[in-house]
């Protein structure tokens, strides 16, 4: 780790305020991890501008000084995303402003900062709701969701961050503030809006966000289908896909899950001997709704489902989802250490992968809860642990390795909603040609010609082309935050 | 022509600096500014399914395979590929992606971006890339597919895409309604529209010519679409009575609706935002007032309208380009008479994000250069 330039700090200082610039090892260490256990990396400084002119000073200042830099929001990604390893840390968790509302058109500007419920508590007058719902929307930002594409629950039906956001405006890591997409009709050109988010901080960092919103459906029905084995479930929840009913939430937890939902102050009511659960949302259009219900429980009960009830209130509809949402915290419950991982399959490929991660988690002797999203294969083996035992570690790690070489295998890929971050970096290789990668790393030279945005995370630095061209990623690597895939 | 086959092309006409136009089923030759090249890549011998996994809801495909061809296939297990470009299903997966022509399900179904899960495209280095990847969520890496997707070729040739499907709903109705087409009712029509409890399949604006065509009378024209289980479609069906008197018109209203103009049509789109529907389709029938054989239709969801003038030497281009330039909105142009793009500025690729992004796929303007205002 380099020492913090004390010329450099004074300077940002001047920009955002003593109080908002930190290089005290005692302050930093707060900023030292996000929702990915077992890492700790501490920024030389923690920057946090209060405004949209104050972040684009900052950006600039940065760029004068030609120093690597981590934008961070809620520090609540599950990846690695926003470890920050002796370099500067950009904190936008102070933008909270909803900048307008446009209720007629269902959009609104929003800064980074602003969390992800609390844009949908605003609108709620409005009868609208903003739709991603990632598991830590409580907290997490919006400029966050936008630097992982974050996903949700609710994106089977109504899509992840990508299909929400219809314009933006970032400041590149050179400093130029510029827009992309359009909010008030067709975007024509390249697809730059699709570039940036998801592009996990490595493209700059976005000042205001235009996203869609959603009106609330006039009728929701949740449902709660219990199985015998893991293997009718995941039949019942093609066999619910294949009929055209396109459920707002399709989700699975397995037995262990279960479980540790039911043990914990989280108790859903949901069945402690049942193999798996699905957990099925219908909402939309109240005409015709309860057939669609109907059906998907003919559909569960034909697939082998021991009972299907149907939430007949709010309340009992909460407490369902209840367990859903919480899972990570009741399994937090059982280990001091949660790994929360993110791979999709293809959906047939279901039952034959969870039977292998069944595999691998007893090979390894770890603990794996699968609780995820069922409808668009979407799968988050969770493994709780101890950090802190060398040898646990090692095993949950190989399991992890195994299980996500399992979904490549299998024509799946390595994150569905998390991002790569650090985490997944080791298997990009695996997943993508590096011609593929190489092309990855043209696009963000695009953007981050000096590759001082979020240095050594996503794509791994030895794919990228003319890589000896890049000092300030080369400096950050030999600095430790770039890991690349050995 | 497979992959292998078009990467050596690729990299023989940058080594002769040879452009090259890229083109399908050579449906829609016309389309996009003209490119400034004599050379030609072919993609409409590279045809054919790779992958289709019905439970899985995807489908792989080489770049050539016609639309038809990918309907004939999904049909028969029940489901569809939402993607519907105007021009019908003769022209090819590749061609529908790479200029990501979004037709009358777009605003229910998502537009060719959101459909596309991968592609793989040969860039003008002669490079293949393999984006994204057939599972229906991915965040892994920066996104290329949808780089690639709308970029008209100049990012690279598609040579195979894996697409989302949909089942077909148990029902599905169609029905018509003459409206006002005054520019205040237009926006309250777009507004109740959007203020519905449900999404509409589909919802497109007919002008009173294109009407008439179709053989629905010679007024203006809202035609909608419902779909889901049959209480549904009948629940639906009673709140757009609300709409005006509704009859109910045969499905294959909305192929027609998608072939009833000629190849070699000027075409542009204008849009802004949703609510000011009204004013987009003021504007766009203004700019073709008095041309006979213009049709205009469009999406009040959407707050896109489309004009379509076959071509013909009595077209004022200059009228309708003074027209889109006073327009305060965004305006698409998909085709126009060759001597026409002079008169008009169209460059949505010319910002310097766009162009530096075109300077590191495609180095040496090989590919369809021109389009797009990339050179």
């Amino acid at each position: 780790m380099t020492a913090p330039d004390s010329t450099l700090i004074q300077r940002l200082a001047s920009i955002v305020g003593e109080r908002r610039v930190l290089s005290r090892q005692s302050e930093l260490l707060a900023y030292s991890s996000d929702g990915l256990p077992g890492y700790t990396k501490i920024p030389n400084v923690a920057v946090f501008p209060g405004t949209r002119d104050e972040v684009v000073a900052v950006v600039k200042e940065l760029a004068t000084a030609n120093v690597p830099f981590v934008p961070r929001g809620a520090g609540t990604g599950l990846s690695g995303g926003a470890l920050a390893e002796g370099v500067v840390l950009l904190g936008l968790n102070r933008l909270r402003r909803i900048v307008s509302i446009d209720s007629a058109n269902q959009l609104a500007v929003v800064e980074p900062g602003v969390v992800n419920t609390v844009l949908t508590r605003e609108v709620t007058k409005y009868g609208l709701h903003y739709a991603p719902d990632p598991s830590s929307q409580t907290v997490c930002t919006i400029g966050g969701n936008v630097a992982e594409n974050a996903g949700g629950p609710h994106c089977l039906k109504y899509g992840v961050t990508l299909n929400h956001v219809v314009a933006l405006t970032a400041v590149l890591p050179d400093g130029t503030v510029t827009s992309f997409g359009n909010a008030a009709g067709e975007n024509v050109g390249y697809d730059l809006v699709g570039a940036f988010v998801g592009s996990e901080g490595c493209f700059g960092v976005a000042l205001d966000v235009t996203v869609k919103l959603q009106r609330n459906p006039q009728a929701v029905r949740t449902m709660l289908a219990d199985f015998l084995s893991i293997d009718s479930a995941a039949r019942a929840v093609s066999a619910i896909i294949a009929r055209g009913i396109l459920p707002a939430a399709l989700e699975m937890m397995d037995a262990p899950t279960i479980r540790a939902v039911e043990a914990s102050i989280y108790a859903a009511g949901y069945p402690v001997d049942a193999e798996a659960v699905l957990l099925i949302e219908l909402d939309g259009f109240e005409g015709g709704l309860d057939d669609d219900v109907a059906t998907v429980v003919e559909l569960c009960r034909t697939a082998g489902a021991r009972s299907v009830r149907v939430a007949r209130d709010d309340a009992e509809r909460v407490r369902l989802w209840q367990g859903r949402k919480k899972a990570f915290g009741a399994m937090g419950r059982i280990s001091p250490h949660l790994v929360v991982q993110d791979a999709v399959v293809p959906r047939t490929k279901l039952p034959a992968v969870l039977e292998q991660i069944h595999a691998i988690s007893s090979r390894y002797r770890v603990k794996v809860c699968n609780v995820f999203h069922a409808g668009d294969g979407n799968l988050h083996p969770n493994i709780g642990y101890d950090a802190e035992d060398p040898d646990e570690s090692a095993r949950v790690h190989a399991a992890m390795r195994e299980i996500m070489q399992l979904c490549i295998a299998v024509g799946g890929s390595i994150t569905g909603e998390h991002g790569v971050g650090m985490d997944k970096l080791a298997y990009m290789d695996e997943l993508f040609t590096s011609d593929t990668l190489a092309a990855m790393c043209d696009l963000r030279d695009v953007f981050d010609p000096q590759r001082r945005a979020n240095p050594g995370k996503v794509v791994p630095s030895h794919s990228c082309r003319e890589w000896h061209a890049a000092p300030s990623a080369r400096r950050a690597a030999a600095n430790g935050a770039a890991v690349p895939a050995a | 022509m497979n992959t292998t086959e078009i990467v050596a092309l690729t990299r023989e006409a940058r080594v002769k600096r040879e452009p090259l136009r890229i083109r399908g089923a050579g449906t829609w030759l016309t389309g996009g500014q003209p490119v400034g090249a004599n050379g030609s890549l072919s993609l409409a011998d590279d045809q054919g399914i790779v992958d289709y996994v019905p439970g899985d809801l995807t489908l792989t495909a080489r770049a050539g395979t016609r639309l038809s061809e990918i309907a004939a296939a999904t049909h028969a297990h029940g489901q569809w590929l939402p993607l519907d470009p105007w021009g019908g299903d003769d022209g090819t997966l590749g061609a529908t992606l790479a200029t990501a022509t979004a037709g009358p399900h777009a605003h229910a179904t998502g537009l060719p971006r959101d459909v596309v899960l991968g592609v793989e495209f040969v860039t003008g280095t002669g490079q293949v890339v393999r984006a994204g990847g057939r599972v229906v969520k991915n965040v892994a890496g920066f996104d290329l597919t949808r780089l690639v997707v709308g970029s008209w070729g100049t990012l690279g040739v598609i040579t195979e895409a894996t697409v989302r499907l949909r089942a077909l709903p148990e029902e599905a109705r169609t029905i018509a309604v003459a409206v006002d087409s005054e520019r205040s009712a237009l926006n309250a029509l777009a507004r109740r529209l959007r203020a519905l409890p449900f999404v509409p399949m589909a919802a497109e604006l007919l002008s009173g010519r294109l009407a008439s065509q179709l053989g629905l009378g010679g007024v203006c024209m809202l035609v909608v679409q419902v779909a889901g289980n049959a209480r549904s479609v009948r629940a639906q069906l009673a709140l757009l009575r609300d709409f005006g008197d509704a009859r109910d018109v045969n499905a294959d209203i909305w192929s027609r609706i998608r072939t009833v103009e000629s190849a070699s049509s000027a075409a542009w789109r204008w849009s802004r935002i949703a609510s000011e529907f009204g004013n987009v389709w003021a504007a766009a029938e203004a700019a073709v007032a008095g041309i006979e054989t213009a049709l205009v239709h469009g999406s009040p969801m959407r707050g896109v309208a489309r004009v379509v003038v076959p071509f013909a030497d009595t077209i004022d281009v200059g009228r309708l380009a003074r027209a889109a330039s006073a327009f305060d909105g965004t305006i698409a142009i998909e085709n126009l008479p060759r001597p026409a793009w002079r008169l008009v500025q169209h460059r949505p690729a010319a910002d310097p994000l766009s162009r530096a992004i075109r300077a590191k796929f495609d180095p040496d303007a090989i590919l369809n250069p021109g389009i797009l205002g990339a050179q």
